[in-house]
């Protein structure tokens, strides 16, 4: 960081630009108050689910993270079992058109056919607006907040990363363990874990 | 690194006609070339040798490192060896940072080589030693691709010599960070303090930290630099896993101002809280300065000028207030006009890239000369030798303060600054970085606070009304006072000298204790003008112009004389200062020379100086082979240094070059030096 660029960084003024605000959102602190357009053209927004556990996925078709998630199924089988529990699935896609990973709404619904999946609702962030607020970093990115509105889980869908579906068996699985802890009303042991997977495709940024 | 990279194949290209090349199967995708090579083109028992997977990207992709930040995956390779052939861990080339909105990863362009180390156990007797790795690796542009291929190399039994590939491999090691031969610490806060002995940090560009695992900190947030005391800090934001009483382990790229970079790695321990200057609050900034500049009134350097001022008070003495108000408001006019000149001056030049502090003007022999002087004609002034009439000439002080003219007073002020400089006092340290640090306006505001703080006491002095009337009234006790005060000026002056005499030597301290006398003699000859006329004032005024004019000519030679050689903190190896003469009639001679060209902006130059040339091992080389050490301190631009740089094909430091003895030619031995290298270097010429 040059001298100059720091100095520019350090003005106050610089948090009035969202753009270059980082303020990743804290375990244990009130989730962002997100507000989005789903695939149906509704408007979605954390309040709405107040007393059932959110869970946040980011998403991006074209990335072989994802794609090791949902070839063999465990990304639909988490989202099963997460309704199960009451728990609201929402998968975001923040890809620019343009962009890898990019969905209009005909085709977001389209591929939560193709692929079997049973999210809540499909976001469509193609401006990165949600992702800047959850400071969301890869696809798959996920988050969880519990029935009150407090984040609870920040990072990785589970331990290794890599591209590989076989790894997904021998890994610990972070989201799952702590769906499970969040029902039986235990602490969560790892609450934030590595994120892994591709970058999130931020618009006007290299 | 690309650049270094195609130099080195280039070199390989002239220089190793009779070497193997040793490259595996080639596998390629549009996006990367990937292959496994080797370093050697021969196996030896018993000893080790370096493959590496050497990844070709194309134009815009890029891989990563081992933290590949807050995405992606650092390659990984799986070796299959035969029984007792074992595989160390990648050495990582240092790597770049790829900031995308709020997501920081650190990876490599271009080409990078992944070298591992493998070691050869001794009664290992196959007549070949088959290398075979999976290697996968991920590599991104707008989108990522996982990549994977298998390699196999196969290394025949024999006496291993260098392979078409050693000089990457050099190159790599050349790019890779050192272990930092210095402790460093992190405060509970996430400041990580670097000491690095010698460095002028205020020479560095740009330096950022890079975790070596994921968590420790948050890589997009800014790294707030600032120079410390022998070293600099950074003000990281801590991350998820970041646990004060573990330390913090990663490494610190650091460019200095001419654009090169040094990576160094290490394992910051627990240290104590740390504030640094750089995140001062802008309430607190201004505060600091206000008080910076209020104690900057009590130190040393600042004690001629208070006498100054305190003849103005006496001047008070009696007179009006209006009179009084005026000179002190012209008084802090000038003070704040040359703080904000002072700002100006050190903000341009920093922009255009020289480096420069508090106090810089006194870098300069000619600066401090010419300084002493103006004490030293003060102080004359003062005791009596001459007079001064009033218009521009007044700056010369006193006697324009005594008399109130407000133009006077303005050139006070002005002289008050630009003498403290030297002088640096407590809270200056944190308000001049910070400021220096901010913001244009805010730099401003910062020096403005200084200078308001330092005209304060005058100003309040001359503003309240009730200690103008204590003060006794005009008499003959004003002409003993103002002659009193002339020793300051005096002491000062010498004081001045003696900063002559550090940077330019006894000549520099010759030209400028000769000056004095010629500006003795001008100014005598003018107070003798100042009670003549007709022929005799004529001559008086003409030989004080004479000698006036001699003493500038003499100030034009300092700036010629050279350099000091004491500038140098680290003395750990006796040596000499480079000449081009010297080193012309040591070479004449036959003795072994061995050169080392340095600066104390040079974070390569202080690492190879510590881990390699002050060990002791090299220092008794020295001494037992008569190798006489040669340092060109290229701190100060030394034309001198700029040409010997020219002619090897240089244009910056570090260079070492040992000329060994008796005519053999001389060697340019790497800018990455290592105590081993050097060593292996002597022993070559046979010494």
């Amino acid at each position: 960081m040059t001298i100059r660029r720091r100095a520019l960084l350090a003005l106050p003024a610089a948090l009035a630009l969202p753009g270059l605000a980082h303020a990743a959102p804290s375990v244990g602190a009130t989730a962002p108050a997100l507000i989005g357009t789903d695939s149906n053209g509704a408007t979605v927004s954390l309040a709405q689910f107040a007393g059932k556990p959110v869970v946040i996925e980011w998403t991006n078709d074209g990335c072989p993270y994802v794609r090791k998630w949902y070839s063999g199924g465990a990304m639909q089988e988490l989202q099963r079992q997460a309704a199960a529990m009451g728990a609201v699935w929402l998968s975001v896609i923040s890809s620019p058109p343009g962009e890898q990973g990019h969905v209009e709404a005909p085709q977001a619904n389209e591929l939560t056919r193709t692929r079997n999946a049973a999210p809540a609702h499909v976001l469509l962030d193609p401006d990165q607006k949600i992702a800047r607020l959850y400071a969301a970093t890869v696809t798959p990115h996920m988050f969880i907040v519990d029935a009150r509105g407090t984040l609870v889980y920040a990072g990785g869908a589970d331990s290794i990363a890599s591209t590989r579906a076989d790894d997904i068996a021998r890994a610990t699985p972070y989201v799952r363990e702590a769906l499970t802890a969040l029902a039986a009303g235990r602490p969560i042991t790892n609450a934030v874990t590595r994120p892994y997977g591709c970058v999130v495709k931020y618009r006007g940024q290299v | 690194m690309i650049h270094r990279l195609f130099v080195a194949l280039l070199l390989l290209a002239i220089a190793a006609p009779g070497a193997r090349g040793l490259e595996s199967n080639v596998a390629a995708s549009p996006r990367a070339q990937a292959s496994l090579v080797s370093d050697v083109d021969a196996h030896t028992a018993g000893t080790t040798l370096r493959v590496g997977l050497r990844l070709r990207m194309a134009p815009g992709w890029y891989t990563y490192w081992r933290n590949p930040g807050d995405a992606g995956a650092a390659a990984e390779l799986a070796f299959s060896l035969p029984a007792g052939v074992t595989a160390g861990p990648i050495v990582w080339p240092t790597p770049a940072r790829h900031p995308t909105g709020p997501v920081m990863s650190y990876g490599y362009e271009g080409e990078v080589l992944l070298p591992v180390t493998l070691t050869v156990p001794p009664g290992f007797a196959a007549a070949a030693l088959p290398v075979q790795v999976h290697a996968s690796w991920l590599v991104c542009e707008r989108i990522c691709v996982p990549e994977d291929a298998d390699f196999t190399l196969t290394l025949p039994a024999g006496t291993a010599s260098n392979s078409t590939e050693a000089p990457l491999f050099a190159a790599t090691d050349a790019a890779t960070p050192r272990p930092a031969p210095w402790p460093a610490a992190v405060s509970p806060e996430g400041v990580l303090s670097l000491r690095i002995p010698g460095l002028d940090a205020s020479q560095v560009r740009e330096a950022w930290f890079a975790p070596l695992a994921w968590g420790q900190i948050e890589h997009s947030a800014p790294q707030d630099f600032s120079p410390a005391a022998d070293g600099l800090t950074l003000a990281l934001r801590p991350g998820a896993e970041f646990r004060h009483a573990a330390g913090l382990s990663g490494i610190v790229v650091i460019t200095d101002h001419t654009g090169r970079t040094s990576a160094l790695e290490l394992t910051a321990t627990p240290g104590p809280t740390i504030i640094p200057a750089a995140i001062l609050p802008l309430w607190q900034l201004v505060v600091f300065a206000l008080a910076a500049g209020l104690i900057l009134n009590l130190m040393p350097c600042v004690f001629p000028v208070l006498a100054m001022k305190a003849i103005g008070l006496a001047a008070l003495a009696g007179g009006d207030r209006r009179a009084a108000r005026g000179q002190a408001a012209a008084y802090a006019g000038g003070v704040l006009v040359t703080f904000l000149a002072l700002a100006a001056l050190l903000v341009g030049l920093r922009a255009a890239g020289s480096v420069v502090g508090w106090g810089f003007q006194f870098q300069s022999p000619v600066f401090v000369a010419a300084t002493a002087w103006l004490l030293f004609a003060i102080g004359l002034n003062m005791s009596g030798l001459f007079e001064v009439g009033g218009g521009a000439v007044a700056g010369l002080g006193s006697r324009a303060a005594a008399r109130g003219g407000a133009t006077g007073s303005f050139l006070t002020g002005m002289l008050a600054v630009v003498i403290a400089t030297p002088c640096t006092a407590p809270f200056m340290g944190a308000a001049i970085a910070g400021a220096l640090a901010a913001p244009l306006a805010v730099t401003m505001l910062g020096f403005l606070a200084m200078g308001v703080g330092f005209a304060l006491p005058y100003v309040a002095f001359a503003a309240i009304p009730g200690i103008a009337r204590r003060l006794p009234r005009p008499g003959t006790w004003m002409v003993v006072l103002r002659q009193v005060l002339a020793f300051p000026m005096y002491a000062a002056a010498v004081w001045l000298l003696w900063v002559v005499t550090l940077q330019a030597g006894p000549t520099g301290m010759l030209i400028t204790a000769g000056g004095a006398v010629l500006i003795g003699f001008a100014l005598w000859a003018t107070g003798l003008a100042q009670h003549r006329s007709g022929i005799g004032r004529r001559l008086a005024a003409t030989t004080a112009i004479a000698a006036g004019v001699a003493a500038l000519a003499l100030l034009s030679t300092l700036a010629a004389a050279p350099p000091s050689s004491t500038t140098s903190a680290s003395a750990a190896l006796p040596g000499e200062p480079f000449t081009p003469a010297r080193l012309a009639a040591l070479r004449s001679a036959g003795t072994p020379v061995f050169v080392n060209m340095t600066a104390a902006w040079c974070v390569t130059c202080i690492v190879n100086e510590q881990v390699a040339l002050a060990q002791p091992a090299i220092r008794q080389a020295f001494i037992a082979h008569g190798i006489t050490y040669l340092k060109g301190d290229w701190t100060r631009r030394d034309p001198a240094i700029s040409d010997y740089l020219r002619a090897l094909g240089r244009d910056g430091v570090p260079l070492y070059v040992f000329y060994p003895a008796a005519g053999a030619p001389p060697v340019v031995l790497p800018q990455i030096l290592t105590e081993q290298r050097l060593l292996n270097e002597f022993t070559r010429a046979g010494i």
